[in-house]
């Protein structure tokens, strides 16, 4: 196990090399003069060679990425433009919040799409199916913009019971993690759903059913821990759904947070600010990854770690 | 003995009374407290007057700043931290008396001295000032003669010189904070307004604390402190959000969106103000350097084909003004025959016009020149009212024979594109407090770089747009900014579309707060209940 992780690790080298790469070259491949483009139409000569010089874009590709890759492991991401602030210190601002919102859309997403997947999947009434599977398509279908703002019209403005555009506290989560979950949890119920059928079709349910196991028990110990696995998958993979899902969500509740930081810096042309949240939200995305395929193990323990 | 315990009685019940239900609204002074809370749908660039280009930022300085000159609740100049000011003869020399025991938030004192770092750091060529420098261009030197006097020698007479001194970029700002922060001044601004910068949550909210010391507000507002105790910026990108938040309470001020202003009005609940726009809501701008709008018959011909009041009836749900000419009637210098003299909806005379430059009917109805048909994209922002506008003007136009397509671009790429001269026609709109915007507008100095955007290259017009800032007497000024909107209107550079009517909704709870003619609330004299 401790050398498996070890050599995840190390893997791990490569990936996130590649991520800084990408995010690297975003600049590069953006056409027409970055400089140019960051310094507006009025920008006068000396100050195009001195933010190119200040930028290092004088200076060979090869060393420009160096030179970022040394400064990024130093935790030095450059100063965003729009601000005049370390991307750093924008970024640290704005984690809390996408971070919380994602934890909580991510908990909500499964506590509801596994029971109503497995409850779909085990139930003897067709009804029952079919008013899972159809709640799972409406969450599916419903753009989070327009589930958002349903949201705020009915518990915020209706009934009063929730903020709207608070940025802090659980009651300001409760909202933004329902309408950013709704999709996640529909496919967590269909692919649960279809998981635990596959499953309850092995050999070894019927075992279970034959030596007289209680139903109960077939189903939560033998049919539903084995039919996680691809759920697990499926969650990692929904993560970077939510953190892209977050972009809207941010705006519609006016919440500080990492997605509505990128569209800011994109639409300023703040190009290391753009950088560092790429940076940023990739790296968050590879350990993710990391930690799902870490708890396959957990699921599964003929997973063997070699 | 009991008649003295019943007197007590009685007089404690009146206390008691007294007590339970004071004496309300008869002796009630505006309550000191609470919080204003304003929205934006864009967070500022930055705060330091000097350096933005961004409008909300101008907003805020109207409470974080004082300009030297300021303009009243009726737009006459009115005393700001200049005490009284006066011009020589040639308009080159302008001397401010300045009021006395004046303090900025830092403590610092403000003087004459100040007012020269101020405005020596505006023109300065490294803080790259992308207004504030403007406003302060044709000042040639700064001189102080005094604790409080200060004489600021011109370049050039220049007659929106006392306007700009007005604009909230022009706001004096402290030089210590200025010379301590240096770059981070931006995010901790310091100024001598009525209220003072205490937090900025990025993507948030920015919050300004009152500023107890204040008592050198103009004379439209009450002297002395304003009353709430924050003002608070929320930012909100989405138009929706704003207005459920705003119905919800948790927005004490709303700029509400078309869709919305009926709905809201009918609830009754709010205070609402409106204002005519300062400036042309939206615009038609043609590229002269273009095909085919390199033809004036081909632009006036537009003129005349273009529907304006179904576009102003769907596009703005009717809140708003058709526009002819350049200026709005809500600035100063607008020309009232401009509605008459401007080219109306007759559809006959545009398809005369069109046949005398060449373009007649083919195949399918659609119009033809030497084989081509005639077709052109305009680009436009993502902006809701204005996609609705270019899909109604398509629409008039396919009737026409005319193909026109419809480009989006986020604003800033819009911005690059037209100043590129990359477009054959676009959307615009601006808004300003002075005529002197035909200068950015349609000053050929300005293709290119500044917002000339038809790229229309006329000494004529240069020549008129000069005179417009060097001729210090009203009423001549009045009649060259007529010939230029007559001029501009001849030769077609625009088909304006309309102007904008704001609608403002206040909480009931806020009482006392004034729309500005020049388009912000003055929140002095607001307090909450």
């Amino acid at each position: 196990m401790q050398a498996y992780l070890a050599r995840r690790f190390v893997l791990l080298v490569p990936t996130v090399f590649g991520v800084t790469l990408a995010a690297f070259l975003m600049l590069h491949l953006t056409p027409g003069d970055p400089v140019a483009i960051m310094l507006g139409e009025f920008a006068s000569k000396t100050d195009v060679t001195r933010l190119r010089r200040d930028l290092g874009l004088d200076q060979p590709l090869v060393m420009q990425y160096v030179r970022f890759v040394e400064r990024a492991a130093r935790g030095d991401l450059g100063t965003s433009i729009r601000s005049r602030r370390a991307v750093t210190a924008e970024i640290s601002d704005r984690f809390p919040s996408t971070i919380g919102l994602t934890l909580a859309a991510m908990l909500l997403a499964i506590s509801v799409g596994v029971p109503i997947g497995v409850i779909a999947a085990t139930t003897k009434h067709v009804a029952v199916d079919s008013a899972a599977m159809a709640f799972a398509l409406l969450g599916l279908s419903m753009p989070t913009f327009w589930s958002g703002l349903l949201l705020i019209l009915f518990f915020s403005l209706k009934l009063g019971w929730l903020p709207i555009t608070e940025s802090e506290g659980i009651r300001a989560l409760i909202l933004p993690a329902v309408a950013l979950a709704a999709p996640a949890a529909a496919v967590l119920a269909r692919i649960t759903r279809s998981s635990v059928l596959e499953v309850l079709r092995q050999e070894y349910i019927r075992t279970a059913r034959s030596k007289g196991l209680v139903e109960r028990l077939v189903i939560y110990r033998h049919a539903v821990r084995n039919a996680l696995i691809p759920v697990l998958t499926i969650v990692g993979l929904q993560f970077g759904g939510l953190l892209a899902g977050a972009v809207i969500v941010e705006s519609v509740f006016a919440r500080p947070g990492l997605g509505r930081l990128a569209v800011s810096a994109i639409l300023a042309r703040d190009f290391p600010m753009v950088q560092g949240v790429v940076l940023v939200v990739a790296v968050m995305y590879v350990f993710v990854n990391l930690s799902v395929d870490l708890m396959y193990g957990f699921l599964d323990p003929r997973i063997r770690y070699q | 003995m009991v008649a003295w315990r019943r007197l007590a009685r009685i007089v404690l019940l009146g206390v008691a009374l007294l007590v339970l239900f004071p004496l309300p609204r008869l002796y009630a002074q505006p309550r000191v407290g609470g919080e204003l809370v304003l929205v934006s749908g864009q967070e500022p660039d930055t705060l330091d007057a000097q350096k933005t280009s961004a409008a909300v930022t101008g907003t805020l300085m109207r409470y974080l700043g004082d300009t030297l000159v300021t303009k009243d609740l009726k737009g006459n100049y009115t005393a700001g931290l200049a005490k009284s000011w006066s011009v020589s003869r040639d308009g080159l020399t302008w001397t401010f008396q300045l009021k006395d025991n004046v303090k900025f938030h830092d403590g610092t004192r403000f003087n004459a001295q100040a007012v020269k770092v101020s405005i020596e750091r505006a023109v300065a060529p490294e803080t790259k000032s992308p207004i504030a420098g403007a406003l302060f261009g044709p000042v040639a030197s700064v001189q102080v003669t005094g604790e409080l006097a200060v004489v600021l020698k011109l370049k050039e007479p220049f007659s929106p010189f006392l306007d700009n001194l007005t604009d909230p970029r022009a706001m004096i700002v402290s030089p210590q904070a200025v010379q301590q922060l240096g770059d981070r001044f931006g995010r901790s601004p310091v100024g001598t307004g009525p209220f003072k910068f205490q937090e900025w949550r990025s993507a948030d909210r920015i919050i300004f604390a009152r500023n107890p010391d204040y008592q050198w507000g103009p004379s439209y507002v009450h002297a002395g402190p304003p009353y709430a105790e924050r003002l608070v910026l929320r930012i909100v990108p989405e138009d929706a959000s704003q207005v459920a938040a705003f119905e919800r309470g948790e927005l004490s001020i709303l700029t509400a969106p078309p869709t919305d202003v009926k709905r809201l009005q009918a609830t009754g609940k709010y205070q609402l103000s409106t204002f005519l726009r300062k400036g042309v809501g939206l615009f038609l701008e043609f590229n002269v350097t273009r095909e085919p709008f390199s033809d004036l018959r081909v632009r006036r011909a537009l003129n005349y084909a273009i529907e304006k009041k179904s576009v102003l009836a769907i596009a703005l749900e009717g809140l708003g003004e058709e526009a002819y000419g350049p200026l709005p009637p809500s600035i100063w210098g607008y020309w009232d025959g401009i509605t008459s003299y401007a080219p109306g909806y007759d559809p006959a005379q545009a398809k005369k016009l069109l046949a005398e430059a060449g373009w007649r009917p083919g195949e399918g109805g659609v119009l033809q020149k030497d084989g081509k048909p005639f077709a052109f994209t305009i680009f436009i922002a993502p902006i809701d009212t204005w996609r609705r506008s270019a899909q109604i003007v398509q629409a008039q136009l396919r009737a026409y024979g005319i193909q026109m397509d419809i480009q989006t671009f986020e604003f800033g790429t819009l911005l690059a594109k037209f100043r590129a001269g990359e477009q054959q026609g676009g959307f615009m709109g601006y808004t300003y407090t002075s005529p002197d915007i035909v200068q950015l507008w349609f000053h050929s100095s300005n293709i290119g770089t500044g917002l000339a955007f038809s790229h229309y290259k006329d000494p004529a017009l240069d020549k008129m747009i000069e005179a417009s800032r060097t001729e210090v007497d009203q009423q001549k000024r009045l009649a060259i900014y007529r010939d230029i909107q007559k001029y501009i209107v001849d030769k077609a550079l625009w088909v304006p579309l309309w102007t904008n009517t704001n609608y403002v909704f206040i909480q009931p709870s806020v009482q006392g707060a004034k729309l500005h003619p020049d388009g912000f609330v003055v929140v002095n004299d607001a307090s909450l209940r």
